[in-house]
Order: structure tokens, then C-alpha cells, then sequence
């Protein structure tokens, strides 16, 4: 479970494959071998035994995410319609036949992908599969459950307005990323959801969910021949065509700092987050950039933790974080504290950001990072879950097992000449963008020196910034 | 559909650490015949120093990391008002610098030796985790020693202490309407054991709780006959031991702390508290009902009815009132561990243009199915299959090994109750089951809770 705080961060891209930001690992810690194959349609396998417990993590994914919505939250209401029953399955039936044998299944968009999996006793494998294949690619789509699910979606929708968290990662994309696709909201907003019918659902469906644009991984205590065979008897059948999300590869660089100041009237505390653009997911110094940031804001001991937190008592915790897309990304600081103390805790956190470079970092400092990264790194890898999801992940982001097998070099030969590199190159300096939700009458005055003001509200059923 | 049990316990350092399940106690054990690298009650080894503090150890190397957990017998329940939620700030003030490791030198050290640390506290304990490389477990021997028997407060630190408390404090109301509904609900359920305060406590005692609180608190409740310590991982047995000899063993034990006492005098008849918060977007409801301690006989039966009630899509709750009468957004029930007598809860949001008494009904009539026509033996079924394969899952990391096997030590007295789990779960019958529904979930023994947008008004209310 993630806590409340972590959401906060992620949900600025909202998945668990985008967030490795700090990474670490024991100097012999390499990915175990596994199998990948592409099935004359053009389906990728990926295949892993890792058989601790008599567990299967099954993790199908489809580069299709936010990117391609045509209204905001396709993608994601997409993927919750596959979890409501299969063409031969009605949707009582599925949940039935799942939650009886204790299977969990999770269906979820992301900017770039929408991913379906499922974690099930060894023994149900059989069981599950056939109902996961149907799910992905023969699911109901039936008119009722629809309705019924769209509502209780747009009941969540409502009900992220409560909390500050649960909104603000959104409205930073929508502020930083203008008009490029990044900047479209995963969940989507009231407005746009209320506007999806499920031929809209039908359509992306059809649309994007193909072989050649899909990866099936399978990770656990299985036999890797006899999953391939599973697999291939399966999803050999599958049909589609390669379609190729249209993002662009520049992203826009802000031009000016800029205020984005969410108003929610019953506030006590001011939620906030302050950054830039990032790096993308495939950019070489990766590792190091995460090895900076948690001198910055990775780790406890962390500049941003120390000052906000430990020195001045002014929040529960502070921390930055990259989270990195295909083609780009993000860099924010957060934090937040009470309504009184705002600009006390945003002046600090910029002072401590810019040590950065007035100061640097010096080679205790960055010895321990170091050593902080590598040791963190193994638990990361630890289940057949996290495998799954790592596969996953380089399915999408192009990138493959080197990342793991040679962190632990990457990260050694990273020293302190190279990390004002890294500060120069990477982290934004101009330009600041801000979101902060919070009572806006009482903080308006004072956070307008930060940069051009806009104004919103959190009950906003969109986000419209103009 | 999301469903997730609140967390009922406050982290150190939430922001940067993984967390470790709070349920780890309702999962099961097979009867172990699979091939598969379970852990069996005899992979597991325990001895007590002579200080009275206990060690269990697990080895496991599949991966090159460790970990150390520390359960301390101190929570929620051993404050009383003026000191509320004192437990959880010492937690705080643990990390904050002792004799050989000053003030920050305790995280600086670990994390420079590749660890990371958090804590929690609960109504019944207070616990400590540290994950790290294997080859740092020495350290690790060293930083806790070094802050169980020499931790020195600093005033000043306890001070900006304060404010981060403080901060958590108002953060979990400003985020989580569980949290301010459940702190109302737990106030109106207790009016004389200590679970009557949240674990947070109260925001004019975080402000005024002095040193002399603090020092006593550490002298009583961190002594080494009062905890329990779990160490899993890439690490051998006998280098736990003889590190735990040389480093936990000449701490000295302390009087036992002082039991508490307090008995929650049997509630005769509902109670009821409503909440106002302008920017709830619907109803909360929150009912509580008394139930028996963890170690009482009927700890299994409630544990199934909660599965039953609301653990999956097709549980009870869930198939009623969010698919079927779409009268809830949300819907769960829960009973924690728990030393003494607690609180059996369910919580639902209402959907959209469903009000809280409709709502509050809807679950009502669910609880009254079970009490009038039992439960089926599939449900029973189901619920045995799930806790198995959620077991699984908590004994596929090094931290759920610790923290389960930690857990089931603190709460039954002996880890052991882990591998008789399968025997006392199927023991559990749908009389049982019935039985428990029908003595426990009565309306006189219930607290309601209602949060909302509106002002709690009369219609005729000027």
C-alpha cells in the first residue's frame, strides 16, 4: 500500500510504472533471466518463473493511454469497463468466479498505456486466464453497467474534489504541459466524463487495443514452456493493425513563472507543488539524475526533509520527485503546511532548491546518496509483481534490463564534477511553476510575487486555465 | 471499484517509505504441502536475552537486503487525557538523537550505510522498521541499542517537533474524511478506555506535553522486557544472536509497566455524533459496534463475517449497495487487532443524491440479513480462499514475513497462532458466524456517525 503522501507525487502521472524515480541496488543484484517472444501476430511475451510463493502475476499492456483521448478520461473509463464482464461472462458471473478463488484483478490508464492485471494462486491459472484474454479483448461493454459504472465514476470525480491531493497533480500537468498531450488529465474532469458514451468506449477500444501495439507478461511460479504455449493458444488469434500514438516530441518550456492557485474555501492547510520540465524516461543520466534528486528531495535526510521538516517544523515532509514519460517529464517539489505559514515554507523551499547551485554537492553528501540508491534498489524487485511491472514498463519506455544489471555502475560513477552536470542540464532553474490549493482569500496577496496568477476553484467540474 | 481499509495508524515518515499492510493478521497458512518456499513454524527462531526482550529470526535470502522490526507494548491505550497521543510523538522523538548518534545522526548514518527506516504507532503499538543491506546489519544493532537505552530529548527539537506533528495532524483531517469521522465516532463509542482518543491525539495536548512526559515515557515503556524484535533476511541466526547479546543484552529491564485497567462499561443503548465539513461531496456514514479483544474465541468468527460483509466485489455490502441499490460509493467493514475490547466498523460513502439516512439503512438491512438468515457455505468458502492467497502475497517480501510473524507474536503471545490459522479458521462455522452478527451488531451497541456538507439543523430550525 502506498501511502497517502506518495499518491500525492505519483498521481502527477498516476501509475506505479512511471514512478521509479531513486533506484538502487547491492553491487550483485542483476534481473533474473527471463523469456520474451513476439507471436506471429505481433503480441510481445514476456515470461519470468520466480516460484517463493505459488503466486502468478499476469499483467497484459496496451500503449494506449491519456495521450490518445479524444475526451478527457477515454482511456481510463476505457480500461474500467473491461473489469464488468466478458461476451461470455456476464459481469456478476466474472466477479463471481474471480473473488470466490481470492484472484485480483485491476484494470487502469495511464498517459501512455492502459494496463490490465491480475494476481492469482498458481493453482487458478487456468481458471483466470481464459477470463482475463476475454476481458482485454471480448469484454461486455453492455449498455446498463455502462451507465452504472460512469456514474459511480463521476461519484469519484466528485469526491476527489474533498482532497487537495487527490487533484493537484492534475492541475500541474494541465499548467505545465499547455497544449502538448501531456497535459491531459487521466482521470478526466465532471465535464468531459459526463460527455463519454460507450460507443466512445467501443471505438478506442477497438481502435488501440491491438497485438502489435500489446505486451502479455506472465511472472511467478510457472513453467515458462508451458506458459508460452498457454499464451500462444490464447492470444494467437488476436488481430490488429500497429497504431502509434501522435505525441509530440518537443515539449513547450515555460516562458514565464506562473501562479496556478486552486481555491478550496474550507482549507487549513496549503497544499503545494513547484517545478518544471523533466527528463524523459529513456534519457541517459536517469540514474543519475534520481541519485541528485535524493540529495535534493529523495530520501529523509534530504535538503527539502531537513529544512522544511526537520529544522523548522513547518510540514509533515517534503520532497521532489522526476516522473518521466515517454518523450519528457516533470520535475515538482512538494510540500505542504498551514495556511499561515505558505509563503514561509514556499520561501524556503526555493532557498534550499537553489543551494543546488550556489552551493552543490559535496562528496559525503553524495557518497551516501550513492550508497542510500544502491541499498534501496533489491526490495524494488523483490516480488513477481514488481518483475511484472518493471517488464511492463520497458515494453513501453523502450528500455531493457541493463537498467537494472548495470545501475549499481551507473550510480559509482557518478561523482561530483559530473553532479553539477546533472544540476545544469536537468533541473529547471527559470520559471517556476506553481499549483497551490488552498484558501485562497486568505493567501492570494501573498503568493502573487511568485508569478503570473491564475485562479480556480477545486469544485471546478474542468480544468480551464485560460 | 477501490476498497481500501484507512489505515488506523500514523507513520513517522510517511512520505518517503513504503508501508507495510496493517492487516496482516487475517491471512492464512495451508496446510503446508506445496513445494514452494513458505515459510514453516520451524524456519523460524526465537530466543529472549536476559533482559526480557525477545527476538524471533527468520532467514531468507532471496534477495541481498534485511530488515529489523521492533514492536513496542505502547500505544494510544497506555495515555490518559493531557497526554493524548504522546505515544505517537515519542515515536517521532526516537529519531531525533541520542548518546553516540546525535541530533539527524541516526538517519544519516543508516542511509549512508544504504538503509532506510520508518515507524508507526497504533492504539496498542508502537513499531520501528529499518531496511537495509545485509552486510549493515551490525549498524543496525548499534543505532537502536544506542536510542533505546541512551536517547537524549533535546527541548528545542521537541519543540519544531511540535509543529511537524501538528502539521500530520491537520494534513490527515484535511485529506481523509475518515479520519475526522472515525475521531468523532471512537470519542462517542469510549467514554472510559483510552481508545476513546485517536492515536494522533488531541491538538492542545501536542502543544503542551513537556520534557518530564517524554523522559518518563521512555524510561517506562522502552525497556527491553517490553518489546519484540524481528530480523528477516539475508542475515544468519547466529550472527542475530550474537549480536544481540552484545548489543540489546546489557540494556537493563525495567519494572513492568502499569496495566491498564480501565474497562469500557457496556453500552445500553445507540449513540449517535454528526460532523460538519463544508467540501464533502456526500454523506459519510460510519457505524461502530463493541466487539471482543483479539484473543478472545471469537476473534475468527468476526474476522469471517468481515470478509463476508465486504471483502470483494461480490461481498455482501458491495453487490447490495453499490451494485445492486447504487445506494453507496464506497463500502467497507473492519475489525482491527486489538489488546483490549474494540470497534467493529463500517463505512460507506453515498452515492450521488443518496442521503445519509438512506444510506445508514441500506447497511442496516444488510446486517440484519445476516443476523436473520445466516450466511451461505460459499461465502465461508470464498473467504477461506481469499486469505489464503492474501497470505501468499504477505510471504512474498522479506517486510511481509517480519511484520506478519511480529504481529501475530504481539497479539496472540506466540507467533505460532500464524501456522494454527488454517485449523482455528475452519473451525468457524456459519452458526458461528450468525452467532457473532447477531450478539455483537445490535442496535444498542452501536455508535452512528454521519459527516457532511450541510449543518445538522432541524427543518424547523430558525
Amino acid at each position: 500500500m502506498k501511502t497517502i503522501f506518495n499518491k500525492l507525487l505519483v498521481s502527477v502521472v498516476s501509475t506505479v510504472l512511471i514512478s521509479v524515480t531513486s533506484s538502487a541496488s547491492a553491487a550483485d543484484f542483476t534481473l533474473p533471466k527471463y523469456e520474451k517472444m513476439v507471436l506471429e501476430n505481433g503480441l510481445t511475451i514476456y515470461l519470468m518463473q520466480q516460484d517463493e510463493v505459488p503466486l502468478i502475476d499476469v499483467v497484459a499492456i496496451v500503449k494506449a493511454g491519456a495521450v490518445s483521448d479524444t475526451k478527457a478520461g477515454l482511456a481510463q473509463v476505457t480500461a474500467s469497463n473491461l473489469l464488468l464482464g466478458t461476451k461470455s461472462l456476464g459481469r456478476q458471473a466474472f466477479q463471481e468466479k474471480l473473488d470466490f478463488i481470492g484472484a485480483q484483478t485491476s484494470s487502469s490508464a495511464a498517459l501512455e498505456y492502459s494496463v490490465l492485471s491480475a494476481s492469482l494462486a498458481s493453482k487458478d491459472i487456468d481458471t483466470v486466464l481464459p477470463i482475463l484474454r476475454d476481458a482485454l479483448l471480448n469484454p461486455a461493454f453492455d449498455q446498463v453497467e455502462f451507465e452504472q459504472q460512469k456514474s459511480r465514476y463521476l461519484a469519484d470525480l466528485e469526491r476527489q474534489k474533498e482532497s487537495p491531493r487527490a487533484k493537484i497533480g492534475s492541475f500541474y500537468n494541465a499548467l505545465l504541459y499547455g497544449d502538448h498531450a501531456y497535459a491531459n488529465s487521466v482521470s478526466g474532469t465532471v465535464d468531459s466524463v459526463q460527455t463519454i458514451e460507450l460507443d466512445d468506449v467501443k471505438t478506442f477500444h477497438r481502435q488501440w487495443f491491438s497485438p502489435r501495439n500489446s505486451a502479455v507478461i506472465v511472472t511467478g511460479d510457472i513453467d515458462p514452456k508451458a506458459m508460452a504455449k498457454k499464451l500462444k493458444a490464447l492470444f494467437g488469434a488476436w488481430e490488429g493493425e500497429k497504431v502509434v500514438a501522435n505525441v509530440s516530441s518537443t515539449l513547450p518550456v515555460p516562458k514565464e513563472a506562473k501562479v496556478l492557485l486552486v481555491n478550496k474555501s474550507d482549507a487549513t492547510e496549503s497544499t503545494f507543488l513547484m517545478g518544471g520540465p523533466g527528463i524523459k524516461r529513456s534519457n541517459p543520466d536517469f540514474v543519475a539524475v534520481s541519485v541528485v534528486n535524493t540529495i535534493l528531495g529523495g530520501r529523509f535526510t534530504s535538503w527539502l526533509n531537513d529544512e522544511l521538516r526537520v529544522n523548522s517544523g513547518l510540514t509533515y515532509g517534503a520532497r521532489s520527485s522526476f516522473t518521466s514519460n515517454k518523450e519528457g517529464g516533470s520535475f515538482v517539489i512538494s510540500t505542504f503546511t498551514k495556511t499561515e505559514t505558505t509563503t514561509d515554507a514556499i520561501d524556503l523551499a526555493l532557498k534550499t532548491y537553489a543551494k543546488l547551485w550556489e552551493q552543490g554537492i559535496d562528496a559525503g553528501t553524495l557518497d551516501s546518496a550513492k550508497a542510500y540508491v544502491k541499498g534501496q534498489f533489491p526490495p524494488r524487485y523483490e516480488t513477481s509483481s514488481d518483475i511484472a511491472f518493471l517488464l511492463a514498463e520497458m515494453f513501453v519506455y523502450d528500455f531493457d534490463e541493463s537498467f537494472i544489471n548495470t545501475f549499481t555502475q551507473q550510480v559509482n560513477k557518478l561523482n561530483v564534477e559530473r553532479s553539477k552536470d546533472i544540476i545544469a542540464n536537468y533541473f529547471p532553474k527559470q520559471n517556476m511553476q506553481f499549483v497551490i490549493v488552498g484558501k485562497a482569500a486568505d493567501i492570494k496577496e501573498s503568493v502573487k510575487q511568485y508569478g503570473k496568477i491564475i485562479e480556480v476553484d477545486i469544485k471546478d467540474n474542468s480544468i480551464n486555465l485560460d | 471499484m477501490q476498497q481500501s481499509k484507512p489505515k488506523k495508524k500514523y507513520d513517522a515518515k510517511a512520505c518517503f517509505f513504503r508501508i507495510i499492510s496493517s492487516t496482516v493478521l487475517w491471512s492464512t497458512l495451508l496446510l503446508s504441502a506445496h513445494s514452494n518456499a513458505l515459510p514453516k513454524a520451524e524456519d523460524i527462531k526465537q530466543f529472549t536475552l536476559d533482559n526480557g526482550m525477545k527476538i524471533i529470526v527468520l532467514e531468507d535470502d532471496s534477495i541481498p537486503n534485511a530488515n529489523m522490526y521492533l514492536f513496542w507494548k505502547v500505544g494510544s491505550r497506555n495515555e490518559y487525557p493531557g497526554i493524548t497521543g504522546l505515544s505517537h510523538f515519542f515515536e517521532h522523538m526516537m529519531f531525533n538523537g541520542s548518546k553516540k548518534y546525535g541530533p539527524k545522526m541516526f538517519d544519516r548514518t543508516m542511509e549512508a550505510a544504504g538503509g532506510s527506516n520508518n515507524a508507526y504507532t497504533t492504539e496498542n503499538s508502537t513499531v520501528y522498521t529499518d531496511w537495509f543491506p545485509a552486510d549493515a546489519l551490525e549498524l543496525m544493532f548499534d543505532l537502536e541499542a544506542d536510542r533505546i537505552q541512551n536517547l537524549d530529548i533535546n527541548p528545542d527539537v521537541v519543540e519544531s517537533e511540535r509543529g511537524v506533528v501538528t502539521s500530520e495532524r491537520s494534513t490527515g483531517l484535511e485529506n481523509s474524511n475518515y479520519r475526522m469521522l472515525s475521531e468523532q465516532v471512537k470519542a462517542a463509542a469510549f467514554r472510559a478506555h483510552p481508545y476513546s482518543w485517536s492515536v494522533i491525539g488531541h491538538e492542545s495536548d501536542i502543544a503542551n506535553w513537556n520534557l518530564q512526559d517524554l523522559k518518563d515515557y521512555h524510561k517506562t515503556y522502552y525497556a527491553p522486557n517490553n518489546a519484540i524484535v524481528v530480523v528477516a533476511g539475508a542475515i544468519k541466526f547466529d550472527d542475530v544472536k550474537r549480536l544481540a547479546k552484545e548489543y540489546f543484552e546489557p540494556i537493563p529491564a525495567q519494572a513492568a509497566p502499569r496495566e491498564v485497567h480501565t474497562v469500557e462499561p457496556v453500552q445500553t443503548g445507540e449513540r449517535r455524533v454528526y460532523v460538519q465539513k463544508e467540501s464533502v461531496t456526500s454523506p459519510n456514514v460510519m457505524l461502530a459496534y463493541h466487539v471482543p479483544e483479539t484473543k478472545h474465541e471469537d476473534y475468527y468468527a468476526l474476522q469471517v463475517l468481515a470478509g463476508i460483509l465486504s471483502d470483494g466485489d461480490t461481498s455482501r455490502l458491495t453487490k447490495a449497495l453499490v451494485y445492486e441499490q447504487q445506494l453507496a460509493a464506497q463500502v467497507f467493514a473492519f475489525s482491527s487487532e486489538s489488546i483490549d475490547p474494540n470497534l467493529f466498523y463500517f463505512y460507506a460513502v453515498a452515492a450521488p443524491n443518496v442521503d445519509a439516512s438512506a444510506l445508514e439503512k441500506g447497511l442496516i438491512a444488510e446486517i440484519n440479513k445476516v443476523i436473520k438468515n445466516g450466511v451461505t457455505d460459499s461465502e465461508l468458502q470464498k473467504v477461506k480462499n481469499r486469505q489464503l492467497v492474501n497470505f501468499y502475497r504477505e510471504m512474498s517480501t522479506i517486510n511481509g514475513k517480519a511484520n506478519t510473524v511480529g504481529t501475530y507474536e504481539f497479539y496472540f503471545g506466540d507467533y505460532k497462532a500464524l501456522f494454527s490459522l488454517p485449523e482455528s479458521l475452519n473451525n468457524v462455522s456459519k452458526e458461528d458466524v450468525q452467532r457473532v452478527a447477531n450478539q455483537y451488531l445490535r442496535k444498542a451497541n452501536r455508535t452512528v456517525g454521519v459527516l457532511a456538507a450541510e449543518e445538522d439543523s432541524n427543518e424547523n430550525d430558525l
